[in-house]
């Protein structure tokens, strides 16, 4: 589906090249571009039909069966509080298939999903106050800052679906 | 289909084989070193074995030969004769006459008379001098090609034969939709094909599904060593009888109900039957009867552990129950027996009163119910005081493929195992009547609490459900009776779709952690379907009824 724009060819960068890439797909939460590399993407697709599933906090939209592997569908504007009033996911959505430890996870997204290639250097670290203030802390591996203007937030996946972090429940009560 | 029958001769051709292999080899190194023990150990044990297996099978000469080279192997281990001269020539005439026996049990034919060298071997246990033809020296072409003989069957690792059961599995899905889009495109090829695929996997799946069976006696034959133990530890006398050891069964299956199962024959002995004493104080017959026994039910297979001791005490049971908390005083005074014998299997639940080394260490019967639950199965009990108590575990043949119910929830399909489905029910509001806020029809003369399963999954929080209430009950109401641990509830649904062979995927992280499911499965039509659980749904319900 989605087509990656491979800028590098050649399979090993050199170590003496300064400019190390990174290639990211970047996709919008909110008003904000989010990026996640492409080695944690397994797919980007269109959402398929999802079953809703009972007894899981709002932001995990159900379940759904992508190439025969069922995985959960969750939806990280709810996750964060980012969508804007008013705007509600559209009926066409897409979803990025991110691999974590050792399972997948799609991610609803309401734009198609882009893929960026840009220098590691790019990238920095996330300024301490945010780090501490932010919810999304411990997920951020950086902010990349784009030569013509605005930002892209990195996340880094592994981070952010850890069974437990994936099942706390905010605003939900354990059911047994 | 092969009959039973044949598929013993098969597997007893294929032992015979490997044991006749082997003597063939330990016999060439006792004649290279007449002294190797060893060698001449696994010769005496594989003669045995052989013995035992013939005779089981009825071959009455095969099994004499093996005696008879059974016996000589022991006279040459206690150094009472020597593997030298005349004798070795006669046993190897009689491990060769072995050899065209199992040849001959294999393709069917009569087995060869043996009078000549049974005689031969009667001579070399009495120490005679065996009578030797020197025509029979000679050895043909034919024979010794038939040495070459490789087995007709293969040992396969348990694991190769799940991954194949996966596959099958995800085929059959795949296979589902298939047929599903070629109806929907109505093209004659194609819907041809897609029927051919459809038999085709059938079959496949059939056939993986049966390579996968054991008999449950490969289980069941290692409890007279297990009660004999027990028995003694308690020192009781007990007679086991075992029976139905060749039903069939997935092989997995009989793995995971290991455990509960010498749970249950471990507390037959200990706790069920009586001491020596209290027997003949009961006018009972001073061994105990303890049977294990396997039946076929429909599709499911059977597990009976049965005793004649003295039976349940439910009042004991009902005691108990109220001073563990796990029921008020008032509600355990109106439960009927199955309901009170339920609690035994609550986690920790011990009717022990000392801590023996077999059993009451109040671990106990709730790893029967863990088991029996995983694998969506049932357990039954009967008991009558003085006179005994059976244990029956009701299980799947096949863990991979489940008869389901399919129901609709808004527009949501939810597949329900067959295992625990008891009844379905259409309703009309007359004959459901409100008890404390909970919808109660009667059903055989039994009230069955009845709940909206859309509020049992959809309503969060801990909090009970409301109060169910008489105006509110409109229309027919479609009502799927299920039954979990002798307890039935009715579930209310939208509509029933249909029942169906359904294969089940496991929930994957981070939603297995959801106990209310056992899984997923995926519809000819691509959709999700979520396979219900019914011992948490039941859990779920009486946490919080109203």
């Amino acid at each position: 589906m989605a087509e990656i724009d491979t800028a590098f060819s050649s399979a090993k960068p050199e170590r003496a090249k300064p400019a190390e890439l990174v290639q990211l797909i970047v996709f919008r939460l909110g008003d904000e571009d989010y990026g996640i590399r492409i080695e944690q993407v397994k797919e980007v697709t269109v959402t398929p039909d999802v079953a809703r599933m009972p007894k899981t906090p709002p932001f995990i939209k159900g379940i759904a069966n992508l190439r025969g592997d069922i995985i959960a569908i969750i939806d990280l504007e709810e996750r964060f509080n980012l969508r804007p009033a008013g705007r509600p996911l559209p009926e066409r959505s897409y979803t990025v298939a991110v691999e974590a430890a050792d399972y997948t996870l799609g991610l609803m997204v309401r734009e198609v999903p882009r893929p960026l290639t840009m220098p590691l250097s790019q990238i920095e670290a996330a300024p301490e106050f945010v780090q501490d203030s932010s919810t999304r802390d411990k997920y951020l591996e950086g902010i990349a800052k784009l030569p013509e203007g605005g930002i892209i937030i990195v996340l880094d996946m592994r981070k952010l679906l850890t069974p437990s972090e994936v099942m706390r429940l905010p605003g939900k009560v354990a059911s047994s | 289909m092969k009959t039973r029958d044949q598929e013993y001769r098969e597997l007893f051709m294929a032992e015979a084989l490997e044991y006749y292999d082997s003597m063939s080899r330990h016999l060439s190194e006792l004649e290279r070193n007449p002294n190797a023990g060893p060698a001449l150990n696994e010769l005496f044990r594989l003669m045995h074995n052989l013995k035992a297996n013939a005779r089981a099978m009825g071959f009455t000469d095969l099994g004499e030969i093996a005696h008879h080279l059974e016996t000589i192997f022991g006279l040459i281990r206690d150094k009472e004769r020597e593997f030298s001269g005349a004798l070795i020539k006669v046993v190897f005439a009689g491990v060769d006459a072995l050899g065209s026996m199992i040849r001959a049990v294999g393709a069917s034919q009569p087995l060869p008379d043996a009078t000549a060298l049974l005689e031969n071997l009667d001579r070399v246990v009495r120490g005679e001098a065996p009578v030797l033809d020197e025509a029979e020296a000679g050895e043909t072409e034919e024979e010794s090609n038939r040495k070459m003989e490789l087995s007709d069957l293969v040992y396969i690792q348990v694991k190769k034969l799940d991954n194949l059961l996966n596959l099958v599995g995800e085929l059959v899905i795949d296979r589902d939709r298939i047929m599903t889009l070629a109806q929907e495109l109505d093209n004659p090829a194609l819907l041809a094909t897609a029927q051919h695929l459809f038999r085709i996997s059938d079959d496949l799946q059939y056939s993986v599904m049966d390579a996968r069976l054991v008999g449950v006696g490969v289980l069941l034959n290692k409890f007279p060593r297990v009660v004999r133990d027990v028995a003694s530890a308690e020192d009781k006398e007990v007679e086991l009888t075992l029976s139905g050891q060749d039903v069939q069964i997935d092989r997995n299956i009989l793995q995971i109900i290991t455990d509960a199962l010498l749970h249950l024959v471990r507390n037959a002995v200990s706790h069920g039957l009586e001491t020596t004493e209290n027997r003949l104080k009961a006018g009972k017959p001073v061994v105990g009867k303890l049977t294990l026994s396997a039946m076929t039910e429909r599709d499911d297979v059977l597990l009976q552990v049965r005793d004649d001791g003295r039976g349940i005490d439910t009042e004991a049971v009902r005691r108990k129950a109220v001073e563990r908390g796990l029921t008020t005083a008032h509600t355990a005074a109106g439960l009927d027996k199955e309901a009170v014998w339920a609690f035994l299997f609550e986690p920790g639940f011990s009717m022990a009163q000392k801590v023996t080394d077999i059993s009451g260490r109040g671990v106990g019967l709730d790893v029967v119910k863990l088991a029996l639950d995983s694998l969506g199965g049932q357990l039954r009990v009967d008991s009558e005081m003085g006179v005994g108590t059976t244990f029956t575990l009701v299980l799947p043949t096949s863990i991979a493929v489940k008869g389901a119910l399919l129901v609709e929830v808004d527009e949501r399909p939810y597949a329900i195992p067959l295992m625990h489905t008891d009844t379905v029910l259409a309703l009309h509001p007359g004959q459901i009547s409100v008890v404390g806020g909970v919808m109660v029809t009667h059903l055989h003369e039994q009230s069955v609490p009845l709940v909206p399963l859309r509020q049992l999954l959809y309503d969060e929080g801990v909090e009970p459900l409301p109060a169910a209430n008489k105006s509110d009950i409109e229309g027919t109401q479609h009502v799927l009776v299920v039954n979990y641990n002798n307890r039935r509830l009715g579930l209310v649904v939208d509509r029933f779709m249909r029942q169906q062979n359904i294969v089940i995927k496991p929930l994957s992280k981070p939603l297995d952690t959801i106990d209310l499911f056992g899984g997923v499965t995926l519809l000819g039509s691509g959709q999700v379907c979520l396979v219900l659980d019914v011992p948490a749904l039941t859990r779920l319900f009486l946490a919080k009824r109203p």
